[in-house]
């Protein structure tokens, strides 16, 4: 009975005079959570497919820019990077903290997409484009009907992996003053003193989300695997 | 057909290959003999400039390949076969003979697929069309390798070591594709290690060592008769 009320409590009651409720609050900050984290992964993918191509080039002044951005990157931690690019780069031109966040998790998971693409690229069999060249076809359509194809379902597990990371990284949202999922569960927390509810609630769904991300991945691992 | 004029091949400070000329006329089947590093992979390799060569020139039907910028289209008379087949696992085997022809608008789909049906025939492979790589065995692998390269209808085929990588019992059948070919009058150089297979089907043998061609003769004089006594070493080694 107590445990019903403390439900009502932290999700179904409006948490101030005509406020939201508590599950109205997560809802919408679930909203923010998947929408940041889906537009950071699309500017990831972006950035990543173009530093992996730089720093697989032979030309050093194309190959040392996609290195030094992947160096930083790795090296500082995401919310410096986040608080870095919304009080400083951005500070003068009003940006709200969900765009901010996706320029900021975007430009983070572009450095390790990169890496990934590189990697899946390299572990191709180096026999594969020498078999298309031998074959008079030219490096771009080589590698895109050859190498890029076979090269996906290397990328794949780990591209899988980085996207279950990208979505829990969000959840610093708050500390730029995003109303993500994270903070939601907070400011239910903070009103009612209720800690269990919406910490539980909050895990649940990032749980929820991420298994469905896993779970997809898999699945499409398993329709290109079709032909070993 | 193919010239070689004086070329050298170095990786990093390593001269593999030091200065090699070389003249094969149409029709000629040129087997590629020698010792494990001498050159001769290499030699085969720059023919369609997949290694590039350091120095020298080398010319495809009086063309130059070597710095020259459309090497793709030069490279659709040269048909290579590899060691490791290198068939494009992703696609069937229809698709990886098909492939090149279509997407290089050589043939329409269907010309390239009656085609497919022809070289398949020719290597005893029909009823593989629509397999998938991965299910065939090494010997199968290697002559739909043969029957890719032969779609883009090349005049000249070059086999590096195209049975080293096999199960004895399945080196047979791959050499008597190879021998239908030379039968047919196809333009080929051959680097092998199958002794018997140069001397039967080959018109020349070039014994490399050290990255020289060391000796250059018609089969019977090489393996019966070698002038130098590095060829022979080589033979006593190899055939006992």
């Amino acid at each position: 009975m107590e445990f019903l009320n403390s439900i009502h409590l932290a999700l179904g009651s409006p948490l101030w005079e005509d406020g939201p409720n508590g599950l109205l609050l997560l809802l919408n900050g679930l909203k923010v959570t998947v929408v940041v984290a889906f537009f950071s992964v699309i500017l990831g993918l972006v950035l990543g497919t173009l530093t992996a191509l730089l720093r697989m080039s032979q030309s050093k002044i194309l190959n040392i820019p996609g290195k030094i951005y992947i160096e930083i990157v790795r090296g500082t931690p995401v919310m410096v990077q986040l608080l870095i690019i919304y009080f400083i780069i951005f500070r003068s031109y009003n940006l709200n903290q969900t765009t901010a966040g996706i320029i900021a998790f975007g430009i983070n998971s572009g450095a390790y997409i990169a890496e990934i693409i590189r990697a899946g690229i390299q572990a191709v069999d180096k026999g594969q484009m020498e078999a298309a060249r031998s074959l008079g076809m030219p490096l771009s359509l080589s590698m895109r009907e050859i190498i890029l194809p076979q090269a996906v379902k290397k990328i794949l597990p780990a591209l899988g992996n980085e996207f279950v990371v990208l979505l829990k990284e969000t959840a610093i949202l708050g500390f730029i003053g995003g109303n993500d999922l994270m903070r939601a569960g907070n400011k239910i927390r903070s009103v009612t003193y209720e800690a269990t509810i919406p910490l539980f609630a909050v895990a649940i769904i990032y749980f929820i989300l991420t298994y469905f991300i896993s779970l997809g991945i898999s699945r499409f691992e398993r329709r290109l695997s079709s032909s070993d | 057909m193919i010239k070689v004029v004086d070329l050298h091949k170095y990786f990093g400070e390593l001269e593999v290959l030091k200065g090699i000329n070389e003249h094969i006329v149409s029709g000629e089947v040129v087997s590629v003999i020698g010792p494990s590093g001498s050159g001769k992979s290499t030699f085969l390799r720059c023919l369609n400039r997949l290694e590039e060569p350091t120095k020298g020139h080398v010319f495809i039907e009086g063309e130059e390949i070597t710095g020259n910028s459309s090497v793709d289209k030069l490279r659709r008379k040269v048909g290579m076969v590899f060691q490791q087949f290198n068939l494009f696992p992703h696609k069937t085997v229809l698709e990886n003979i098909t492939l090149a022809p279509i997407k290089l608008k050589v043939m329409s789909q269907e010309e390239a697929e009656i085609t497919a049906y022809k070289l398949l025939d020719k290597v005893g492979l029909r009823e593989k069309a629509h397999v998938y790589p991965s299910n065939l065995s090494g010997g199968q692998k290697q002559r739909v390798a043969i029957a890719r390269a032969l779609a883009m209808n090349p005049d000249i085929m070059l086999f590096d070591e195209p049975t080293s990588a096999l199960d004895p019992e399945m080196v047979g059948d791959v050499l008597d594709v190879i021998k239908d070919l030379a039968k047919d009058g196809m333009t080929m150089v051959v680097v092998t290690h199958e002794m018997g297979f140069a001397r039967e089907v080959s018109d020349r043998v070039l014994f490399m060592d050290g990255g020289y061609i060391i000796e250059n003769s018609p089969p019977e004089k090489l393996f019966n008769n070698p002038l130098e006594l590095r060829t022979k070493e080589f033979l006593s080694k190899v055939l006992h």
